[in-house]
């Protein structure tokens, strides 16, 4: 974190090296934060590219006292990934759990037979289609907490809201994803 | 305590998440074992919690970080002609470039000396052709082997006269038990007489060979030296008449 607080004030100072090692530090966190919220690769890799630049012009309004770099930058990401949704809304709107395909996943493999891997794609795919079909609220608490691991407080920083609707989120997003996928034929074996 | 569903349902979380004290755990854990319905919910979300935190972390797309800075930083300097060279040879300066070289060179110098390759006293760009190489390393290897031949001949020389210089030592009681030769050479009486032709020859061809190997091996020849052509002859001829 203090890294991070070191980086960004070289990037101030003009240090184009510093603003390399801080994309290079989060580019992973970040487009996977776009890829599990969207379900789409080029829609997460434009989204991410976009925050960057977001990042970068408005860097100078960082400030270390008010909470690490990395929750800074999530709540970036999530303030553009809000409005993302609510431009493509209506391009979704005859979004259904039928019409959703699943895209399987290439999961790391080490140790794991092919008959395993295929089981694992295949459930990956279907969590990301359930995981779509959250609401953003929902989702965004999912991911922030089950994905990013990220503290209650730091779920609370980045969406600004206080700890208890954060849990709040958190119970009716889990509770949610289990009964979509129920839906979709998914069970605890 | 009582606990009802509706209490499970909402500190779910605070329960998966570790975050419930012990006591409401415990009614928790008491409840749901019991519960026809709270069973199968607690069930069926720790299963959807546990899909969603195995689901595998992507790679970034190739060149994102690229594009990033290309938009962020700009377009990265290309440089052209002598300054792309210079980069280039400033690349090379890096100390582990430098180790690989030297250790690549001297490799190559002490093949090159080994195997006899290049005249150092009148170096030829002709010389490194690998044609050339080939046959001077052969002209070596025979050369070495011819050498290495001649040296085991001489050496089994050299035995052979030793042992019969111990055999020699050996003699002179045997030969106070002898009785004298029954036919002595007429004006000689000490048994010393001349050998026979052949057996002159032979000592000549010995002597021959070890003055070859003095010569050839000049570490031998010190000790060499003390059996010198002419006493070795004389030696020779003695034993060998003695016989």
């Amino acid at each position: 974190m203090e890294q991070d607080a070191q980086l960004v004030q070289q990037c101030l100072q003009g240090d184009g090296s510093a603003w390399e090692e801080l994309v290079r530090r989060h580019s992973r966190r970040i487009f996977n934060i776009c890829y599990r919220f969207t379900g789409n690769r080029t829609e997460a890799e434009d989204l991410s590219q976009d925050v960057f630049l977001r990042v970068y012009r408005t860097l100078g309004s960082y400030r270390s006292a008010h909470g690490g770099f990395a929750t800074w930058m999530t709540s970036v990401t999530r303030n553009l990934l809000i409005d993302h949704y609510r431009r493509t809304k209506r391009d979704r709107a005859t979004d259904s759990l039928d019409d959703a395909m699943p895209v399987v996943e290439n999961k790391e493999s080490a140790g794991r037979r092919p008959d395993e891997q295929a089981l694992l794609s295949e459930l990956s795919a279907q969590v990301q289609v359930a995981l779509t079909h959250l609401s953003p609220e929902l989702r965004e608490a999912v991911i922030l907490r089950d994905l990013q691991q990220l503290e209650y407080s730091e779920i609370q920083a980045v969406l600004a809201v206080p700890e208890g609707t954060v849990k709040s989120r958190i119970n009716r997003g889990r509770i949610e994803l289990a009964r979509i996928l129920q839906q979709m034929g998914v069970r605890p074996s | 305590m009582n606990w009802t569903c509706e209490q499970t349902e909402q500190l779910l979380t605070d329960y998966l998440d570790g975050l419930l004290p012990a006591d409401e755990q415990h009614a928790f854990n008491l409840h749901v074992n019991s519960c026809e319905r709270c069973t199968p919910l607690v069930g069926s979300v720790t299963h959807a919690m546990n899909s969603l935190r195995a689901l595998p972390e992507l790679e970034i797309p190739p060149r994102f970080v690229y594009n990033v800075l290309d938009a962020t930083l700009g377009p990265r300097e290309t440089v052209n002609g002598w300054a792309a060279f210079l980069v280039w040879v400033r690349g090379l300066a890096s100390p582990k470039f430098a180790y690989g070289a030297v250790s690549v060179a001297a490799t190559f110098l002490m093949i090159v000396t080994v195997t006899g390759s290049i005249n150092w006293k009148k170096p030829k760009l002709a010389d490194l052709a690998p044609s050339n190489i080939y046959r001077n390393t052969n002209r070596q290897v025979h050369v070495a082997y011819g050498k290495s031949m001649k040296y085991v001949s001489d050496l089994r020389v050299v035995y052979e006269i030793q042992s019969r210089l111990k055999q020699d030592n050996d003699l002179p009681t045997n030969r106070e038990n002898t009785t004298p030769e029954t036919n002595p050479t007429p004006g000689r009486t000490d048994g010393s007489g001349p050998a026979s032709p052949r057996q002159q020859n032979r000592a000549n061809d010995v002597s021959s060979q070890l003055q070859v190997l003095a010569e050839e091996v000049p570490l031998l020849s010190g000790k060499l030296s003390l059996v010198s052509s002419g006493s070795l002859n004389l030696m020779m001829s003695g034993t060998l008449g003695a016989r």
